[in-house]
């Protein structure tokens, strides 16, 4: 996938581009603030979703697309912040805010110390090794009765009402997406281009491909933890088999490459596509995942940047090459 | 509680059991080595094996260990399908893209498993299955030595294939260098295809044996795809006798692992030993005698 993603068309470049950005993200969080105030409890509950998705989406397709990280760890970050949550708010009685930033700390931390192991050998190595650190944690966390065990454990205050859940998440997908505006918008965006494109050419050319990819898997995992820790204060009880299942790392997986590997727009539109795919088959969750399955391998076959790639495509919105 | 007996048992069920987890294990090893693609279908193809067997038995009333070649040949005739339609196209496209639609295949037979079968856990039940074993100070169930017999004995066909014939030269020379093989008149493609047959078809058999020494539902395919991956880790990439090695030192641990902490734990170490081996042994313990 990485060759493909390679010769995927520049984009034009103009000085403000950025901040126009920075700008649109800005105006969609004020606008998005005040939904809670005309929409129903229903579309808050769609609006959450599509969120906490969109900031898991948000990293995996910075791993992926920018870093050629495949992960299938995510479902491991997003338990940990759930748990790191939980044991914050239950035992140290801290601020929602303030336990969700140490979340993010977790995870980025977590990243860390495990990434001597999985960026050992590359490629491949990275998508299974996150596959078991997954198992790995949720496997402890069923074994070990300090962390609730199998049963999990309870949030012990009251969760916050759903208007109130739905802004924390959509301040959580804003900062993912901002981050992603700075990555994108930077001299960064260049250097992880490099590394994926080619990590010894790279590194060649005085580019730290280690350094750059930590980076990358920190960020994308203090996101998710965040993501998580927001999950878990919305479920107001979690146990091991649903924060650490493999299906948060399926739905993150699908997301980005229906939405586009690499495109900036790419997790945003799968995430929407997602919630809704979700909605429309909210009775029947084993057809769900076959579906998005047959879907995922369509789309690495015939479209691999995904619906925002075949967008692209369409003659009226194709943008003269620079 | 904890006797010579005990352990000596321990010991010696883990060894039997490391034998089936290295057979599972080499079908991974091999596409992983002739295709550079991590199989992460490979668990689900274990299920179905262990589904066929079950079935096998249930339709026929042949003992499913005697009808393992039947499922070998079932299991490796769907693998070839998979490979034409799925595989094949993305040849060109990096490893990811194949990697992915495998993982895509995973998940699509897990859900087609539940909504076929069930999410029950099942197991193929035979009498001979829980009967004891007893040598001196040694007990185990006879189907671990079974189970430890067949897999050895297809470990060794596998070498002999690999290390000894037209189709294992083929296959050694693709693995070193597609591109050059493919320049001195092999045919890469069709060697590809024969080996992910070849490595479903193990996984069928193992699949089947797992089934009748312990039980299985159609989310297994995850723990014994991880507990594969350390074995393969363990033994070195692409090295048959190798793995053999590793999936007997990983049921030992294994089972040690389970008598010292707690039966919960066996999974736990694997996935632990797995990383373990990843963070400081990256090429494997054997890394030497590579075929």
């Amino acid at each position: 996938m990485s060759e493909a993603v390679a010769s995927c068309p520049h984009r034009f470049r103009a000085p403000g581009a950025g901040l126009v950005e920075v700008a649109v993200l800005v105006g969609a969080l004020a606008v998005l603030w005040f939904a809670p105030d005309f929409a129903g409890d229903y579309w808050l509950q769609l609006g959450f979703r599509t969120f906490i998705f969109i900031a898991l989406a948000q990293g995996w397709n910075l791993m992926a697309g920018s870093a050629g990280l495949v992960s299938l760890g995510t479902s491991c970050f997003v338990g940990l912040g759930a748990y790191v949550t939980f044991g914050l708010l239950n035992r140290l009685s801290l601020p929602l805010p303030l336990a969700l930033l140490i979340c993010a700390i977790a995870g980025g931390a977590l990243a860390a110390l495990v990434s001597p192991a999985l960026f050992r050998l590359r490629g491949l190595y990275f998508t299974v090794g996150t596959l078991a650190l997954a198992e790995l944690l949720r496997l402890l966390m069923v074994i070990v009765s300090a962390f609730g065990g199998a049963s999990g454990i309870f949030l012990q205050e009251d969760p916050p009402a759903l208007p109130v859940l739905f802004r924390y998440a959509l301040v959580v997908a804003l900062i993912a997406s901002l981050a992603m505006t700075l990555c994108a918008r930077t001299r960064i965006s260049v250097i992880l281009r490099a590394v994926r494109d080619d990590e010894d050419a790279a590194a060649q050319m005085g580019v730290r491909p280690y350094r750059v990819k930590l980076g990358a898997f920190v960020l994308a995992s203090a996101l998710a933890a965040m993501a998580g820790g927001i999950q878990a204060v919305k479920l107001g009880a979690i146990e091991p088999y649903g924060m650490f299942g493999l299906q948060w790392s399926i739905d993150v997986l699908s997301m980005v490459i229906i939405g586009g590997v690499g495109m900036r727009l790419g997790p945003v539109v799968g995430a929407l596509f997602a919630v809704a795919l979700g909605e429309m088959l909210a009775d029947y969750p084993e057809l769900h995942i076959a579906i998005t399955g047959a879907i995922l391998i369509v789309l690495i076959r015939f479209a691999p940047h995904g619906v925002v790639g075949l967008g692209a495509k369409l003659p009226l919105t194709r943008r003269m090459p620079a | 509680m904890l006797d010579v007996s005990t352990i000596s048992s321990t010991i010696v069920s883990g060894v039997l059991l490391g034998g089936i987890l290295a057979l599972t294990a080499l079908g991974l090893s091999i596409v992983l080595g002739v295709m550079r693609l991590v199989n992460l279908a490979h668990g689900d193809f274990l299920v179905v094996g262990a589904y066929a067997g079950l079935f096998f038995l249930q339709f026929t009333g042949i003992d499913p260990l005697l009808g393992v070649p039947a499922v070998a040949v079932f299991v490796g005739l769907l693998a070839l399908p998979v490979y034409r339609l799925l595989l094949a196209p993305l040849a060109n496209r990096g490893a990811e893209a194949q990697m992915m639609t495998m993982f895509a295949v995973s998940i699509i037979l897990e859900n087609a498993f539940v909504l076929a079968f069930s999410a029950d856990t099942r197991s193929i039940a035979r009498d001979y299955a829980t009967v004891p074993l007893t040598l001196g100070p040694v007990t185990f169930p006879l189907i671990y030595l079974i189970g430890f017999v067949i897999s050895v004995s297809l470990i060794l066909a596998v070498h002999w294939l690999v290390s000894a014939t037209a189709f294992g030269r083929d296959l050694r020379a693709s693995a070193v260098d597609a591109e050059a093989a493919a320049t001195l008149g092999v045919d890469v493609k069709r060697v590809q295809m024969l080996t992910f047959a070849l490595g479903a078809a193990c996984a069928g058999v193992g699949g089947t044996l797992i089934g009748a020494a312990f039980q299985f539902s159609p989310s297994s395919g995850a723990a014994y795809l991880l507990n594969s991956l350390a074995v393969v880790v363990l033994g070195g990439l692409g090295s048959v006798i190798g793995t053999l090695v590793g999936g007997i030192a990983l049921g030992t641990l294994q089972s040690i692992g389970g008598l010292a902490l707690g039966d919960g734990y066996r999974d736990l170490v694997g996935m632990a030993v797995f990383l373990l081996v990843l963070a400081f042994r990256p090429d494997g313990f054997l890394a030497r005698g590579r075929t």
